[in-house]
């Protein structure tokens, strides 16, 4: 445990030296909601019950999700197999696996540490205050991860070139960021757009955390169902197309 | 007798119908520098990979210290120490922050601090990897090769690329270490680092065993006058038959 966690804070900090990590996940989220509250903050969104400040924070608080998932993930694992750091990890008494292990848990950090801040932010300064249950929030913020998670992790080990990682990223990265309600709100597409954005993965996720901050708890079995299930087949198509080489 | 640390009988690996390495078989007796020697493509790396249980070969068996690599992997890797060609290091990293991810998969590493100022790398610590010269990080590498306390190290190349004065550096390293009890396998380009280190060698030519023994026996089987000759000998002959 002692030798995992001296790897572990060796990576946590190549992390955070990393200016897309602190650019993406760390700064845009924070810099987008303040833009979208000091516009349009008390304003209810279009139909929805929610204003664009409850809007916003949930939106924003899956940023950090999405940037790990479908960036920082698999292009770290991409970048150490064919940097050949993972073969070279292989000739030692440990498995390739604890650095991947490693990467995912700092991956999973930047993530909350981005919400945190966007928490912060909106609770301190905004004077946010979330209707639903906080823990329910949680947990259903940590499927949503370990979800886009998963998903990340499958794109790692499907696609063996840096180049193919590079397309299978950018087509996954960009249309959930952009599209999914991320980072403009869902409210403002027009409604054929929204009931695409609720189809995507993430969108699923953000729907359900707006559900469960509102305090709405009547919608959400189909969501983290569907959530559930993208974990378990990702994850385990992850794990059994990997190769280390 | 003494067992052998590595015994590579009848190994045979090809790639695309291409037979990259074919029927080799030697042994390296424990506390010895052995060297594999071949041109660019001879099949050095590939017997390497076979040997470490990175591929699987086609026919024959390679053992390392009694042991197959790809079947007691943690047993084999805790007592040997690899530096392959062409590893990179994350983006972003440190010298000191490599010699600790890399301490932290073995159960007692050694002392990592005293083998970088043994390396010439103390002033180093700090410097991002990437920083580094080609022969500062040649000799990171080799740093993290042993940085397991390994009795048995492989080097792949370990100085191409490395300026005359590290090169010598390196080889004086190599020989303190190899008084100390380590058993050392390297491949190299270089005739005269062979002469300097290895108390054996194997020549192989596309993957085939040319000649093996003693820098006196190799070079006294070809007749010449030292060992740069004799490889020639060795890869010129095989062309006239």
């Amino acid at each position: 445990m002692k030798r995992f966690w001296s790897m572990y804070r060796v990576e946590q900090k190549i992390f955070f030296r990393s200016p897309d990590v602190i650019l993406f996940c760390l700064a845009m989220p924070l810099v987008v909601f303040v833009a979208i509250t000091v516009i349009t903050g008390g304003k209810s969104a279009a139909d929805s019950e929610l204003t664009y400040l409850q809007s916003a924070y949930v939106a924003l608080s899956t940023v950090g999700i999405c940037c790990s998932a479908f960036m920082s993930i698999p292009i770290t694992i991409v970048e150490c197999r064919s940097q050949g750091i993972l073969r070279r990890m292989y000739c030692s008494p440990c498995s390739p696996a604890r650095l991947l292990a490693c990467d995912t848990i700092c991956s999973g950090v930047v993530a909350a540490l981005s919400t945190l801040i966007l928490t912060v932010a909106a609770v301190v300064v905004f004077g946010y205050r979330m209707p639903g249950n906080v823990f329910a929030y949680i947990a259903v913020w940590l499927l949503t991860m370990i979800s886009m998670f998963s998903i990340g992790l499958m794109v790692a080990s499907l696609c063996r070139t840096t180049k193919s990682m590079n397309v299978a990223t950018s087509l996954l990265y960009f249309p959930m960021l952009l599209f999914s309600g991320a980072t403009i709100p869902a409210e403002v597409f027009p409604k054929g757009f929204q009931t695409a954005a609720k189809l995507m993965p993430l969108g699923v996720g953000i729907d359900l955390l707006k559900s469960v901050s509102m305090g709405c708890y009547d919608k959400i079995v189909m969501p983290v169902v569907v959530l559930t299930a993208i974990a378990a087949i990702c994850g385990t198509v992850a794990v059994k197309t990997f190769r280390w080489e | 007798m003494k067992e052998p640390s590595v015994s590579v009988k009848n190994l045979t690996k090809s790639f695309a119908g291409r037979r990259v390495v074919d029927g080799l078989s030697f042994d390296v007796q424990k506390g010895e520098v052995f060297a594999l020697l071949g041109h660019n493509g001879a099949g050095k790396s590939t017997t390497i990979d076979l040997i470490l249980g990175l591929k699987a070969p086609e026919a024959g068996s390679a053992e390392i210290l009694g042991m197959d690599a790809a079947k007691h992997r943690k047993q084999v890797f805790e007592r040997v120490g690899v530096q392959l060609q062409h590893t990179q290091y994350q983006p972003n990293i440190t010298v000191e922050e490599a010699c600790i991810e890399y301490a932290s998969l073995y159960a007692a590493p050694a002392d990592y601090p005293r083998l970088l100022e043994q390396f010439g790398l103390d002033a180093l610590r700090k410097s991002f990897v990437s920083k580094l010269s080609g022969g500062e990080r040649q000799k990171l590498s080799v740093v993290l090769a042993l940085i397991g306390k390994p009795e048995f190290v492989f080097l792949d190349e370990l100085t191409t690329g490395l300026d005359v004065v590290a090169r010598r550096e390196v080889w004086r390293t190599l020989k303190q270490l190899k008084q100390q009890g380590l058993t050392i396998f390297l491949t190299t380009h270089y005739m005269e680092e062979a002469e300097a280190l290895c108390d054996r060698v194997c020549i192989i030519k596309s993957g085939k065993k040319v000649a093996e023994g003693t820098i006196g026996e190799v070079v006294a089987a070809s007749g010449q006058s030292n060992l740069e000759e004799a490889y020639l000998f060795f890869m010129g002959e095989e062309e006239l038959l």
